[in-house]
């Protein structure tokens, strides 16, 4: 029971509240009306969603696009499975780079098992695609051939009516008398001709267009049969650079070419006749030193995979609101306290909070460039690049843009609820305060801040989620690495996945959101000494 | 001796279409040191208004207030309140409320005597065993003790009450009657009463100030409770004379609270009694105290 009202209390303040029905069913409380909130929270909630499913699978491929048709959720999944292997295999990648000794040697033996497979499977795939282009070619014919055939025949028929008109008009043309009458006639006529032409024209068309869609039917064993093989041809083609980087090109392998060098060198060297060119000699041992250092230091240039980009958006926006709150809390404080400050704040709040993330991007960029000149060598840059985990992520001045642009989109949030709670101090609080004859230190301390610490996180939770939207837009904009330049390059792209990746990062964007505000609503919870005053 | 000395205190509120706005006027009384007083009048008279500007919290006018041979000027630690709500920091455990003013007032003391005097002021109003507890998890009643031990907590000149167990179920207010007498029996501190409850003032004061109906309040009357201390309540309902001091304190309340006149000085050899009927001008009040008398 114990353990039931503990978990009854961590779901309340998590602010999952769907699950105490559950909780309570399992243990036996109240069962009808356990089952009854069930239906509410999570049956209703679950079928609207799967509705949501239907109508997008049903609806998506109506719309046709330069990109293709509107992927449907399937397509959209497939395509979350492919940005995810990429993922993993950039990684193992990364990691083969770096093997050495007897797990390089068991990892590459495994892959070029692996390899020595993929042919009988390339084969099988094959085969299967072309079973299945045999199976349908019957009903691909029957479908396809026939408006081929009355596109072609309306071409046809279309271009031979416009040469006789045209030869006609020749030949009146040139036996045209020379009456105005007859003249007028003539134009009048080519004037007809010129219509009739258009008529057949959009005839040729429409059947044209038929004929292109009779071809887009879709053979679902076919396409699968496609996607099988090409997945195997992903999977070649990785297992072959993989091979390469645990062997020809593995740091290991480049270690061991750079150090015979640096002996072939030394050797050089060391055995010249005293009258050979010593100087020369002696640079190119040092050069092959120099190599071997870097060579032994080397990493896989793995490139940007969208986790690696969803971690640097996430510590853009952390290091925006972080700066946000560190500016907002403290004027928000002063402008509670003092009527004064209020009124000299009062009109930037008004000015600078209706102005979007797209405006303050550029103005942001050029300024923090400005204090950049040179970027790689700039000492914030470089201390950034000493810290651990943060230097993988590459601080650089569109990042710190970014998160500027974050930090001013999202400050006025906090600051407006933190001046808001600090001058809804009770009154009676107040005068305990004056009765106990506090400081200033004390009055903020012990009783304006713990008052005020409710809508304050109210004001943080609000200035997170406006941070996390600004975010996406920033880095689309300032291409900086992140969420928001993975979408840009898919819809620069353009390849047949990238428009269903891009649903993808709508989902991840939606998920990630809701996860920064269900952690505020925690933290609100936490510091309301008032349960009741922190809403879900 | 004479502690506490009200001379012509008097609260103005500004008024844009005109006069300035009365509330109390010359309202003078000098209170011995140890003294209880209780303040009583129909709400809206200006009681309250009164207790504030002895606090320091409320403005005054005109007149002035002088404790222990100095003027006061704004709030402070000499003059403690206790509020009608508990007013305690949500955030706070009791004896972090209670300690909150203690660390203020006594900044010599080392903190193992700070922590010995919240926990005796804790003791001293029952909450022994609840001083870890956070205002949430205390009842209205545990509340307003926590409220009466912060203010005791700091050794006051002067313990002012504005209507501290008004908020009270009648069982908890009788409960936190008797704590309070227990602690100014012990301790002799001079207090000031607001309250509308005629039983409560007879039991606890040793003199109940009636003040008029406002605007321009004042006092009206000034009955003196011949009780010897320390009281006990069983004894004082059982003693007739208990009953006439309500009765003369209602009496006040609904015949005579119109009237303006000199305050009059009563006491338990000129009391009068409820007639049921409203007394019309000064001069049939003269009569009255006459046969009265």
């Amino acid at each position: 029971m114990a353990v039931k009202y503990k978990l009854l209390k961590a779901i309340d303040i998590s602010g999952l509240s769907f699950l105490s029905p559950v909780v309570r069913l399992v243990t036996g409380e109240e069962p009808a009306k356990q089952v009854r909130e069930i239906g509410r929270f999570i049956v209703v909630p679950v079928v609207a969603f799967l509705v949501f499913l239907w109508l997008w699978s049903v609806l998506a491929p109506k719309h046709k696009t330069k990109a293709g048709e509107v992927p449907t959720p399937t397509v959209v999944w497939d395509a979350a499975g492919g940005i995810w292997r990429f993922h993993e295999r950039e990684s193992a990648k990364e990691s083969a780079y770096q093997l050495t000794g007897p797990d390089r040697e068991e990892k590459l033996t495994a892959a070029r098992a692996r390899l020595g497979e993929l042919d009988a499977l390339e084969a099988g795939a094959k085969e299967q695609l072309d079973a299945a282009e045999a199976s349908s070619k019957e009903r691909f014919d029957a479908i396809v051939a026939p408006s081929k055939a009355a596109h072609e025949q309306a071409q046809a028929t279309a271009r031979q009516s416009r040469r006789d008109r045209t030869a006609a008009l020749r030949e009146k043309a040139s036996a045209a008398a020379s009456s105005p009458d007859e003249r007028s006639a003539l134009l009048r006529e080519m004037r007809a001709a010129d219509a009739t032409a258009e008529v057949e024209k959009a005839k040729v068309d429409a059947l044209k267009d038929a004929y292109a869609e009779a071809q887009e039917v879709a053979f679902p064993q076919v396409k699968s049969a496609r996607n099988a093989l090409t997945r195997l041809a992903e999977e070649r083609q990785f297992l072959v650079k993989y091979i390469d980087m645990l062997s020809d090109n593995s740091r290991e392998a480049k270690v061991a070419v750079a150090k015979q060098k640096l002996d072939e060198a030394t050797a050089a060297y060391d055995s010249a006749a005293p009258d050979a060119d010593l100087y020369k000699l002696g640079g190119a041992v040092l050069k092959r030193q120099e190599l071997l250092a870097t060579t032994e230091a080397s990493q896989y240039a793995k490139p940007w995979t969208l986790p690696k980009q969803i971690v640097r958006s996430l510590l853009c926006v952390f290091t925006g609101f972080l700066l946000a709150s560190v500016i907002a809390i403290p004027i928000g404080i002063l402008c509670g306290l003092s009527p004064t400050f209020m009124a000299a704040t009062t009109p930037f709040v008004a000015l600078f909070k209706p102005v979007s993330p797209l405006v303050w991007l550029p103005i942001i960029m050029i300024i923090v460039g400005g204090f950049m000149p040179d970027p790689e060598n700039h000492w914030l840059v470089v201390a950034f690049g000493k810290v651990p985990f943060i230097k993988d992520y590459k601080i650089d001045p569109m990042f710190l843009s970014s998160a500027i642009t974050v930090a001013l989109c999202s400050l006025w949030a906090t600051l407006v609820n933190t001046a808001l709670g600090v001058a809804s101090v009770d009154k009676d609080h107040m005068n305990v305060a004056r009765v106990l004859r506090l400081g200033f230190a004390d009055r903020l301390l012990k009783i304006v801040i713990p008052t005020a610490l409710p809508l304050i996180f109210a004001g943080l939770r609000i200035s997170l989620g406006v941070g996390w939207m600004v975010l996406v837009a920033a880095e689309i904009l300032s291409t900086s690495e992140g969420i928001g330049k993975f979408v840009n390059d898919m819809y620069t792209n353009g390849s047949s996945q990238s428009f269903a990746q891009m649903f993808v990062v709508v989902f991840i964007v939606g998920i990630i959101g809701m996860l920064l505000d269900r952690i505020m609503v925690v933290f609100q919870r936490l510091v309301s000494f008032d349960t009741a005053q922190a809403a879900i | 001796m004479r502690q506490v000395e009200i001379s012509n205190l008097a609260k103005f509120y500004p008024n844009p279409y005109g006069e300035p706005f009365r509330a109390v006027v010359d309202f003078n009384l000098n209170i011995e040191q140890g003294e209880f007083i209780g303040l009583i009048g129909h709400s809206g008279c200006g009681k309250s208004t009164v207790l504030t500007m002895l606090a320091g919290l409320n403005e005054i006018s005109d007149g002035g207030v002088i404790v222990e041979d100095r003027e006061i000027d704004g709030a402070g630690p000499d003059r403690a309140v206790v509020f009608q709500s508990p007013c305690l920091m949500p955030w706070m455990s009791a004896f972090g409320n209670v300690m909150l003013g203690v660390n203020n007032v006594y900044p010599h003391a080392s903190k193992a005597q700070r922590k010995q005097i919240v926990e005796s002021a804790l003791c001293s109003v029952g909450l022994a065993d609840s001083m870890h507890k956070h205002p949430r998890e205390m009842s209205g009643g545990m509340q307003q003790r926590v409220g009466i031990a912060r203010a005791i907590a700091l050794k006051p000149k002067v313990l002012l009450l504005d209507e501290p167990f008004g908020r009270l179920d009648s069982l908890t207010r009788m409960e936190l009657q008797d704590v309070m007498l227990e602690i100014l029996d012990r301790e002799k501190i001079t207090t000031v009463l607001v309250s509308h409850d005629v039983d409560e003032v007879v039991f606890l004061c040793d003199r109940v100030v009636m003040m008029t109906n406002g605007p321009a309040a004042t006092i009206g009357e000034i009955l003196s409770i011949d009780f010897a201390r320390p009281r006990e309540r069983t004894a004082m309902m059982n003693d007739p004379l208990y009953y006439q001091c309500l009765d003369h304190l209602v009496s006040f309340l609904t015949e005579r609270a119109h009237l303006r006149t000199t305050p009059r000085i009563h006491d338990s050899s000129s009391l009068m009694g409820f007639t049921g009927r409203k007394v019309e001008t000064p001069e049939e009040l003269e009569k009255l105290a006459a046969v009265n008398s």
